[in-house]
């Protein structure tokens, strides 16, 4: 037995000829087609698709010839041959000239020259001494008739004639008047068809019974329409059921770009938590990159910052004061930071330096002097770095990083944040705190985590900005800051190992792309 | 961040501790701030295994030793703060037969100069190259390339007394240096020799270079590129040697004298002082006795100590985390907290830092997370949320979003989209010319990945919305950073029909009027082109993209494009 749904796949076409057949009978095209009102075309396809069920065997393949009639001779069917239609008008009328016979029959130049020759062969017609067409004898003569007749019995027979059908002197006129190719001149195209005989082999019966079974015949119907809609004709049958282990075929969407999602899903987290988002120039000054973060001009610190410089123009026009003034001041000597300060000569020169930004942080303390209190701020923004482009460093990417300015606010309010986006962002289930060294901070913490997949890393680094930043900018209150990397959870998210993917122009690998992340 | 490679065996004896748990050494550094890089502890562990450690202060030089780093953490177990008796101040001077004189010459280019004699039992290779390593990351990372700090290690008994630092003229000043058998002027060594050429920079256009010799003028180095081959090498097995720090900030020159020199005392070995007499005024005195101590005391209150930390610690608590990092902290009346830096340590600018020290040293694993109390609102940008808004239609569209850098090469941010290279902002120091402009446009990226996706289906729409830099002379920088939406449909029919009814449908949906104009933009054919026009400010073009930039990114299927500068479409 062959289970049900195998038989419930089958095209109503197959059914038809299951129920039809019994195994071991042989039939072919012409013979399916007359039995069961099928359209040209439709039997081989359900011949084809039961052979290769394994139901239909052929038997025997002969080549049959047959004259269809082309579009010219459905017109000359319909209208009558040309011959026939001037030989007609002639004696209707009484004589004509040529060009009055093409007007009057909205024939062209071509087709009045060539019948008016056969005529003429014929003995038909002739011309008068005025040139004028006048009938010679009173009946077409055989030939010409005969192949009226043709027209007719392949109007008759849906249009195709096969040559077996045909008598001898049939044939013959066929031979003359069909063409293989370039059949447009001509009333008749020859096609060779395969004949074809099959034999239903005896895995049929299984399907035959399971068919039986399921009550189906075979006029079942297929696509709803808006006419089957419209006059209720669905209501006389029932639905085909389709194959539906059928693969779909592919549909391309417009779609978000899942790096581009995974970064909005992380922003989306952070406004929940009460962050509000800040923006900035791609190109800043060492002022705002570095010096109002009170990275000393001279020291090693800004080593681990090696920077990109503008080419033109190579200085801005001015730093605002009075960040320029006390943020010098702070470097110099403390200025009213409480501070000693770096004890140098602070360059007010180099300060105006145009840079590409380098670091998030920026952002974070050109938001200082707009900043509220209580507030909470946050950027995933585009840094730029002198790395060499590799797997793992990319010369351009985004950082993640934020404020929280508080009356209240101290390293255990910090920690409380970095737990909360430890589980909140990056879904860790363990969290660890070390002591971290940044220039702007004091003290500075970096958060580990166990990922549930990725294992123990650094997710980002923290601490409370310096008051030589936060006084020089105009906060008396403690700032917490922090940075999160996610550049790792954003590969894991995507199933990617390398940075460099994240940002690829390659239309397939991004069409086809997905991602496994999840945001608690 | 300096990283260093210490001994095991040495490391160990000197921490007067030895680790076999991974976890546990890893979580013992962490109070020095200092990361396990690398420690194969499957070696046999002979006197040959070394441990490759990073150190992440850059204000905390002391720790980039074997005997700084091992010092903290045995300190933090032991809370014994060792005392080096051997250094001056400036209320305490020392008596030493050893004298450098700094003449005025030197001053110009290379003022400051502190110096120390180590006596002790034979050096071994170990330390040797342990000496070295200090020497290097002193004067690398600390020194800023030797520019700040640079150092000479020397036989002591080979020299004659007073040794002479001086300005001298660098084309008629010669000698042998290491790594040479020949005479050299010192204009010849910057131009020649390897270090001499590594290093020149830090003298170039001086009139006057930097010359260490003895008093019989024979030379011992020439700072701060080379030792001389015949005073300036040290052997194994030497052991007595002379080490001085020349540079140009002095409170760092100083320092990393007084890090070798504690480094070494720490070592067993006994350091004698050395008298540096300057010509000129120097914020320690004109005759300074080195190793010096030069740094103040700083205190902090308990009150903010507590504030800051959200801790409640009492004084007796806050003064034993201090002991534990190696401060001499005090109170006198319960409220301040007093320290006294140790010699090694010039990393006390604001009292925060004492605070963070009491962090470290009372344990961060003692102060409890504490979810923050105040309410804030969060809210993204108006660009960020106008830009959701763009980019969901753009998706309904039918539009793959792409996200491209924004660093790239002149060939494809300007000749392949024919755009004056002058209209980009280029880098001065590029690494390579691939990252050397920064976008004006996100076409170039959307060409890009038509140039890579011929073999993927078409049609291709593409679209990414992205920041760009733009030169703008009113601006205060010159530059002005844009928030752009760049889109580009490619397959056989793509044209300027298509992009049209697509702006238009955008732009219906965004709900801005706008109208166009025909432009002459070079990356579109002409007479396919517009500008956008909302309340007659040019806010973005479209068009067919130009068969010749077509053929630039190796295209064979029509393009049509566009970019909208989406802040100008912002309410105001």
């Amino acid at each position: 037995m062959i289970d049900q749904s195998a038989a419930r796949a089958l095209h109503p076409l197959e059914v038809k000829i299951l129920l039809a057949y019994r195994t071991g009978d042989t039939f072919d095209s012409t013979q399916v087609r007359e039995k069961l009102g099928f359209r040209e075309g439709q039997e081989q396809q359900a011949f084809s698709w039961l052979s290769s069920k394994g139901l239909l065997e052929e038997v025997s393949r002969q080549t049959e010839v047959f004259y269809e009639l082309t579009a010219l001779g459905q017109e000359w069917l319909e209208k009558g041959t040309p011959v026939r239609r001037i030989f007609s008008l002639v004696k209707e009328t009484g004589a004509l000239s040529l060009p009055d016979i093409a007007n009057a029959l909205a024939f062209d130049q071509k087709t009045v020259g060539s019948a008016f020759g056969s005529l003429s062969k014929e003995g038909v017609c002739v011309m008068d001494e005025t040139r004028r067409v006048i009938l010679a004898k009173p009946e077409l003569p055989q030939p010409l008739v005969e192949l009226e007749s043709l027209l007719a019995l392949a109007g008759a027979s849906g249009g195709s004639l096969p040559e077996a059908s045909l008598s001898p002197p049939q044939r013959a006129l066929m031979g003359q008047i069909a063409k293989k190719r370039g059949a447009q001149d001509a009333p008749f195209r020859v096609a060779e068809r395969a004949k074809v005989v099959y034999r239903m082999l005896p895995l049929a019966d299984d399907y035959r019974d399971a068919v039986r079974a399921l009550g189906m015949t075979g006029e079942e119907l297929g696509a709803i329409t808006p006419e089957m809609l419209e006059k209720g004709s669905w209501k006389l049958g029932s639905f085909r059921p389709y194959n539906v282990q059928v693969p779909p075929a592919r549909v391309i969407p417009g779609r978000r770009n899942p790096y581009v999602e995974f970064l909005d899903s992380v922003k989306d987290k952070l406004v929940s938590l009460g962050f509000e988002e800040f923006e900035g120039n791609m190109v800043e000054t060492e002022f705002w990159n570095s010096d109002a973060l009170f990275m000393p001009q001279f020291h090693s610190a800004r080593d681990i910052h090696d920077v990109y410089y503008i080419e033109e123009p190579t200085h801005a026009k001015f730093i605002e004061e009075p960040y320029l003034s006390r943020v010098a001041a702070a470097h110099e000597n403390g200025g009213n930071t409480g501070s000693r300060g770096w004890q140098y000569h602070f360059d007010r020169d180099f300060t105006r330096r145009l840079i590409l930004r380098s670091q998030g942080t920026v952002l974070s303390a050109r938001q200082l002097p707009k900043a509220k209190v209580p507030g909470k701020y946050f950027g995933i923004v585009r840094c730029f770095r002198y790395d060499r482009v590799d797997a793992t460093h990319l010369s351009d990417f985004y950082q993640t990083e934020g404020i929280v300015l508080g009356k209240d606010v101290n390293l255990r309010t910090l920690l409380g944040f970095l737990e909360m986006f430890a589980i909140e962002v990056a879904g860790a289930k363990e969290v660890k705190y070390v002591p971290g060294y940044f220039p702007f901070t004091e003290p500075s913490i970096e958060v580990h985590i166990k990922h549930p997949v990725l294992g123990w890393f650094e997710l980002g680094g923290s601490g409370i900005f310096r008051p030589e930043v936060t006084r020089s900018l105009g906060i008396d209150v403690p700032v917490l800051a922090w940075g999160i990397g996610i550049d790792r959870m954003a590969l894991m998210a995507l199933g990617l190992n390398d940075l460099r993917e994240l940002f690829s122009p390659d239309l397939e690998s991004v069409r086809t792309r997905r991602s496994q992340y999840k945001i608690q | 961040m300096p990283k260093i490679e210490v001994n095991e065996q040495f490391f160990f004896q000197l921490a007067g501790a030895s680790w076999s748990d991974i976890e546990k050494f890893e979580h013992d550094l962490t109070v020095a701030k200092a990361e396990l890089d690398e420690w194969n502890t499957s070696l046999p562990a002979d006197d040959q295994r070394t441990i490759k450690i990073e150190l992440n202060d850059t204000n905390r030089p002391d720790l980039w030793t074997t005997a700084g780093l091992a010092r903290q953490l045995r300190i933090y177990r032991t809370r014994i703060i060792p005392s080096y008796p051997f250094f001056a101040s400036r209320t305490k001077s020392k008596e030493t037969r050893y004298r450098v004189v700094v003449e005025k010459s030197v001053k110009q280019v290379r003022p400051w100069l502190a110096g120390f004699v180590a006596r002790g039992s034979a050096i071994s290779d170990a330390l040797l190259r342990d000496m070295i390593q200090t020497q290097e990351k002193l004067a690398w990372n600390f020194g800023r390339k030797r520019k700040g700090v640079s150092i000479g290690i020397y036989r002591t008994s080979l020299i004659e007394w007073p040794v002479r630092y001086f300005g001298t003229d660098p084309d008629t000043t010669s000698f042998v240096p290491l790594q040479e058998t020949r005479a050299m002027t010192l204009n010849q060594i910057l131009a020649e020799h390897p270090k001499g050429i590594e290093y020149a920079s830090i003298l170039k256009g001086e009139p006057i270079h930097p010359l260490l010799t003895d008093s019989k003028g024979r030379v011992l180095s020439y700072p701060p590129i080379i030792n001389s081959a015949d005073l300036g090498a040290v052997q194994v097995g030497d052991n007595e040697v002379f080490i001085e720090v020349t540079g140009s900030d002095y409170p760092s020159v100083a320092l990393s004298a007084s890090i070798m020199a504690c480094d070494l005392a720490d070592l067993g070995f006994e350091i004698v002082n050395v008298r540096v007499d300057y010509e000129y005024d120097t914020p320690f005195g004109n005759s300074v006795v080195f190793p010096y101590y030069f740094q103040e005391e700083i205190s902090a209150s308990l009150e903010d100590t507590n504030k800051l930390l959200g801790s409640a610690l009492e004084m007796p608590e806050a003064l034993d985390a201090l002991t534990r990092m190696g401060l001499c902290a005090y109170s006198t009346d319960g409220r301040a907290i007093s320290v006294a830096p140790p010699e090694y340590r010039n990393d006390f600018l604001h009292p925060a830092d004492i605070m963070e020290d009491v962090m470290i040293g009372a344990g961060l694993a003692n102060f409890a997370p504490q979810r923050p109390a105040d309410f804030t609102i969060g809210r993204l940008t108006p660009i960020e949320r106008f830009s959701r808004k763009a980019k969901s239609i753009m998706v309904g569209l039918g539009y793959q979003e792409m996200i491209y850098n924004y660093l790239g090469s002149g060939k494809d941010y300007a000749e392949k989209m024919r755009v004056p290279a002058s209209d980009l902002v280029k880098i001065s120091n590029p690494m390579t010319e691939n990252y050397e402009f920064v976008r004006n446009s996100p076409l170039p990226g959307l060409m890009q990945t038509e140039g890579v996706s011929a073999k993927a289906s078409y049609p291709h729409r593409t679209f990414e919305v992205g920041k760009v830099a733009l030169k703008d002379s009113q601006a205060n920088y010159g530059i002005v950073t844009r928030q752009y939406l760049g889109f580009l449909t490619s397959h056989a029919q793509a044209d300027y029909n298509e992009i049209a009814s697509h702006v238009a449908t955008l732009m219906y949906l965004l709900g801005r009027e706008y109208r166009v104009r025909e432009s002459s933009d070079g990356r579109f054919i002409p007479g396919r082109q517009v500008e956008i026009l909302v309340k007659d400010a040019r806010v973005g073009v479209f068009g067919e993209l130009r068969p010749e930039v077509l053929e630039a990114f190796g295209v064979a299927m029509p393009c049509a494009a566009g970019e909208l500068d989406l802040e100008s479409l912002l309410d105001d």
